[in-house]
């Protein structure tokens, strides 16, 4: 776990999103389970009662519910740049998955690697970054149009 | 059959080898030499990575404020102060500026690091005027600034 054995990024948002208008960066929700395990009765609860609102509330997301004979109930979330993240839901509870979805519905589908500094800006410097000739003074004077003083 | 012993030496060892291997030896790829390859020298190597790793920790901070230090005792020395000065009367002045933030204002904006120097300066000869003046002259703008709790 050593900073340049593990990989690393810097902060951005996906062009520029939030400047204008915001777009979800979430594409498509896949929910496997299962409809007799016991460890999906908490995703089962979950498309009982949460799954139309969580629908309704993000037009943008496509919500797909495929019940499978599986052992481990899965969400499948796949971003707009092509971030595919998959968390497993086994005895979860139904308001622990909504979390869940949430936290899922606010990320950006960058990777979740180390962020090298809280903060990024395009324009770190407004008064022109220093350079050694910054505070030396000019050595020759400025260059003005030619007085005529006979005139 | 003949020889009956023979299935008694057969082992079964265990499956996952490969993958305890890699977990290891995915943290020395950038290493130099045959510690990037071998398991045996790369368990030792990865061993000192994550221990210097975690003592660096500390150290990162410390060397961080003196880098910052220097590059401020850098930009003051080019306006005719020195940083301790500079950094003394800041604080007289109740200006709360962390030693990152002056550093960075000396990098990127270079004319608010001379508003900087100048108002520390002005703050020093106040100081100086105070001291050496004894009381008779009216005390200065600056020394009069109220430092908030």
């Amino acid at each position: 776990m050593t900073a340049r054995g593990t990989p690393s990024r810097f902060l951005k948002s996906v062009l520029q999103n939030g400047v204008g208008r915001y777009v979800c960066q979430l594409k498509r929700i896949s929910i496997i389970f299962s409809k007799k395990g016991q460890g999906s009765l908490g995703i089962r609860d979950f498309i009982e009662e949460g799954v139309v609102d969580y629908a309704k509330k993000n037009p943008t997301t496509v919500v797909y519910v495929s019940p499978q004979p599986c052992r481990i109930p899965k969400i499948v979330a796949e971003y707009m740049n092509g971030t595919v993240r998959e968390e497993i839901v086994t005895n979860k509870t139904s308001p622990q998955i909504s979390e869940l979805l949430a936290k899922m519905t606010n990320q950006s589908g960058l990777d979740i690697i180390r962020i090298r500094k809280p903060f990024h800006t395009d324009s770190p410097s407004i008064q022109g970054q220093w350079h050694p000739f910054t505070n030396r003074p000019p050595s020759i004077d400025p260059i003005r149009p030619k007085k005529e003083d006979s005139q | 059959m003949v020889f009956l012993s023979l299935s008694c030496w057969i082992r079964n060892r265990g499956p996952d080898r490969y993958w305890k291997v890699q977990e290891v030896l995915k943290h020395a790829r950038h290493f130099r030499g045959r510690k990037n390859r071998c398991y045996s020298l790369a368990v030792l190597a990865v061993r000192r990575a994550f221990v210097y790793a975690t003592k660096a920790r500390r150290f990162k901070k410390r060397n961080m404020r003196t880098l910052w230090i220097t590059r401020i005792a850098a930009a003051s020395r080019e306006h005719g102060m020195k940083y301790p000065a500079l950094m003394h009367n800041l604080t007289k002045t109740s200006v709360q500026l962390n030693r990152r933030v002056i550093c960075d204002l000396a990098i990127t904006e270079p004319r608010s690091f001379l508003s900087l120097a100048k108002l520390a300066r002005a703050r020093q000869q106040e100081g100086l005027r105070a001291a050496l003046g004894d009381g008779k002259e009216p005390p200065g703008v600056l020394s009069r600034v109220v430092v908030l709790q």
